[in-house]
C-alpha cells in the first residue's frame, strides 16, 4: 500500500511532467506552424500562393502589380477600378506571355547568339551598377569638397562682342597702320574702303566662346580671348586674308560658387562614384572568371 | 510564451493590413482612413530614413537645390495619383532604372553642345537666352521687356525648340517631367531673370534613387501613400464621421 506522502508526490511528479509535454508539444506545433508559414510566404522560396505585391507567378517568377497597373495605364488609359474584364485579361495575358518568353529565350541562351540581346544585357547590367551610385546620396559636405578639390570645371560660359575686320593678303601695311590708327574701333566706310578692308561677318553681336571659337577658327579665337575691352589686336594673317579684331565687350568665364555649380557638382560627383563602381565590379567579376586565352592571341 | 503570442498575432495583423494594402487599387486606398492610417504611419518613418535628406523631414522640397515640394499639388511627372508617386518612389527619375523617369533633359544651351542625348538641339546666344528669360518672365504675368519677350516668344516655338517639351503654350507637359513655365512655381532658384536664365544657360536633370531593388513593395507602396497625404487632407469617411459624433 503505498503511503499517501508518496502518492501525492507521484501525483504532484505526474501532473508536472504532463504540463511539460503538453507546453513541449504547444511550442513544437507554433514553431511548425511559424517555419511553415514562413516557407510558404518567404520572398525567393517555391510557393503556391501568388504574393500579394504580385498579380501571377510564372514558375515562381513574379509578374509585379504595380507593372500590371502601368500596363493597364499605358494601353487603355485606366486604372485598375476603370478596366474592363477584358482589358485586365488581355494585360496579364500579355505579361504572362512575355515571361514565358524570356524564360525560354534564358533556357535557349539566346545571348550566346544574338547581339542585340548582349548588347541590352551589358546595357542593363551597367544601368544597375549606376542605379546603385545614384541611390546613395552624398552629403552636401562630400559635395563641398568634391567642388573645392574640382573647382576648375565650374566656371560660367565667357562671351565676347567684338568686330572682325579682313584685310586682303597683299595689304598687310595697310592692316599693320590701321590697327594703329585710333579711329580703327569706329571705322568710317571711306577709311575701310582706303584700307580695302571689311568686316568678315564671321561673328555675331554677341557670342558665346565657344561659337566665337567655332565662328572665328582657333588662331583668331586665341587672338581675342585675351583682348581687354575696347583693345585691337595685332593683325592675324589667315588663308582668307590678314584679320584684325577689336574687342568690344569681353565677359571672361567666371568661377560659379558652389550653389551656383551644385547640380554639376552632384552629376560629375555621382558619374565618378559610377565609374569607380563599374571598374570594381569588372575587377570583380575578372577576378571570379575563369578566362583562358588563346596563346596566339596573348 | 505570451509575449511570443502577442508578437505573433501583431505581426499577422500587419501581415494582413499589408496585403491589403498591396492588393487594393493603389488610387483608392485614400478612400480607407484604416489603410491610410497604416501606410502613413509606416511610410512616414520610411521617408525620414530614405526620402527626407533630399526632400526635408516635411516633404517642403528646397528651390536651391531643385527638389520638389511634395507638399504643394503641383506635380512634375504624372498627376499626383497615388499609382503615379509610386512609380516614381519603385523606379525613380533619371536613375539608370530602365522603367525609371527618363525622358527629357532641359538642354544647356549655353553649351557647345546643348544636350548629349540630341545633337540637333542648337546652342543659342547670350542675347537669346535673355529674350527666352523675358518671354518666361512676361508669361508668368509680371513687368518685364516687351519686345525681348517677342523675340523670346519666336525662339520658343521655333529655333529654342521649348516647345518640344514645354508645349506650344508653356504648360509643360507631365508625361515627359517638363514643368509648367507660365505658374510661378519654380523647382530651381528664386524665379528672378537671373535663375530662369542660369537654367536655360546651364541645363537641368534633377535625379530621383529608384527604390524597387532596395525596399519591399509594401513599403515602396507606404511612402507613396504618405508622400500622397502630403497633399492631401484626409478624406473622412463615414466611421470617422461616428467617431467624431461620439
Amino acid at each position: 500500500m503505498p503511503n499517501p506522502t508518496e502518492q501525492r508526490r507521484t501525483n504532484v511528479a505526474g501532473g508536472s511532467s504532463r504540463r511539460s509535454f503538453v507546453l513541449m508539444g504547444a511550442g513544437a506545433l507554433l514553431g511548425l506552424l511559424m517555419a511553415g508559414y514562413s516557407l510558404f510566404t518567404a520572398r525567393g522560396t517555391s510557393t503556391m500562393v501568388v504574393p500579394p505585391e504580385d498579380v501571377a507567378l510564372i514558375n515562381q517568377q513574379p509578374i509585379s502589380r504595380s507593372d500590371y497597373l502601368l500596363q493597364l495605364q499605358t494601353l487603355y488609359g485606366v486604372d485598375l477600378r476603370h478596366a474592363t474584364a477584358a482589358q485586365r485579361r488581355q494585360v496579364l495575358d500579355d505579361m504572362i506571355r512575355e515571361e514565358l518568353l524570356v524564360q525560354r529565350g534564358k533556357e535557349l541562351d539566346v545571348a550566346s547568339a544574338d547581339p542585340e540581346v548582349r548588347a541590352a544585357m551589358v546595357n542593363a547590367v551597367e544601368l544597375e551598377i549606376a542605379a546603385d551610385a545614384i541611390a546613395q546620396q552624398p552629403t552636401e559636405a562630400q559635395l563641398r569638397v568634391y567642388y573645392a578639390s574640382h573647382r576648375a570645371r565650374y566656371a560660367s560660359e565667357g562671351t565676347m562682342s567684338l568686330r572682325d575686320y579682313v584685310f586682303p593678303p597683299s595689304e598687310s601695311r595697310a592692316a599693320a597702320e590701321a590697327a594703329e590708327t585710333p579711329q580703327f574701333t569706329t571705322p568710317t566706310r571711306a577709311l575701310l574702303e582706303r584700307w580695302h578692308a571689311s568686316a568678315s561677318g564671321k561673328v555675331a553681336d554677341e557670342e558665346f566662346y565657344f561659337a566665337a571659337k567655332i565662328h572665328l577658327g582657333d588662331r583668331l579665337f586665341e587672338a581675342a580671348r585675351d583682348l581687354a575691352d575696347g583693345r585691337v589686336s595685332a593683325p592675324v594673317s589667315e588663308a582668307d586674308g590678314i584679320h584684325i579684331l577689336y574687342m568690344i565687350k569681353n565677359k571672361k568665364p567666371v568661377p560659379l560658387n558652389f550653389a551656383a555649380a551644385r547640380d554639376q557638382v552632384l552629376t560629375d560627383y555621382r558619374n565618378e562614384a559610377i565609374g569607380h563602381l563599374r571598374t570594381g565590379d569588372e575587377a570583380f567579376l575578372r577576378k571570379r572568371a575563369n578566362i583562358l586565352i588563346a596563346e596566339d592571341v596573348r | 510564451m505570451a509575449l511570443a503570442c502577442l508578437m505573433a498575432a501583431v505581426q499577422l495583423h500587419s501581415s494582413q493590413i499589408e496585403g491589403r494594402l498591396l492588393r487594393s487599387d493603389p488610387n483608392s486606398i485614400p478612400s480607407s482612413a484604416a489603410l491610410m492610417l497604416f501606410a502613413r504611419e509606416r511610410g512616414g518613418a520610411l521617408f525620414g530614413v530614405h526620402c527626407a535628406v533630399c526632400h526635408g523631414q516635411l516633404g517642403q522640397g528646397d528651390t536651391e537645390r531643385g527638389i520638389p515640394d511634395l507638399t504643394d499639388d503641383d506635380w512634375l511627372y504624372g498627376m499626383g495619383s497615388v499609382s503615379d508617386i509610386e512609380q516614381i518612389v519603385k523606379y525613380g527619375i533619371r536613375s539608370s532604372n530602365p522603367k525609371a523617369w527618363n525622358l527629357a533633359i532641359m538642354p544647356a544651351y549655353a553649351r557647345a553642345r546643348p544636350s548629349v542625348r540630341d545633337s540637333k538641339i542648337p546652342a543659342l546666344s547670350p542675347a537669346n537666352i535673355r529674350d527666352l528669360a523675358e518671354f518666361l518672365i512676361r508669361e508668368q504675368g509680371r513687368a518685364g521687356d516687351t519686345a525681348a519677350a517677342t523675340r523670346g516668344a519666336e525662339l520658343f516655338a521655333a529655333e529654342g525648340g521649348c516647345y518640344d517639351c514645354h508645349a506650344a503654350d508653356g504648360r509643360g507637359d507631365p508625361a515627359v517631367g517638363a514643368p509648367n513655365l507660365t505658374d510661378r512655381i519654380t523647382l530651381y532658384g528664386d524665379g528672378s531673370r537671373e535663375s530662369l536664365s542660369m537654367s536655360i544657360a546651364y541645363g537641368r536633370h534633377g535625379v530621383c534613387p529608384a527604390w524597387a531593388t532596395r525596399i519591399g513593395a509594401a513599403e515602396i507602396r507606404e511612402v507613396a501613400l504618405f508622400v500622397y497625404s502630403l497633399s492631401h487632407e484626409p478624406r473622412r469617411t463615414e466611421t470617422d464621421r461616428h467617431a467624431e459624433s461620439d
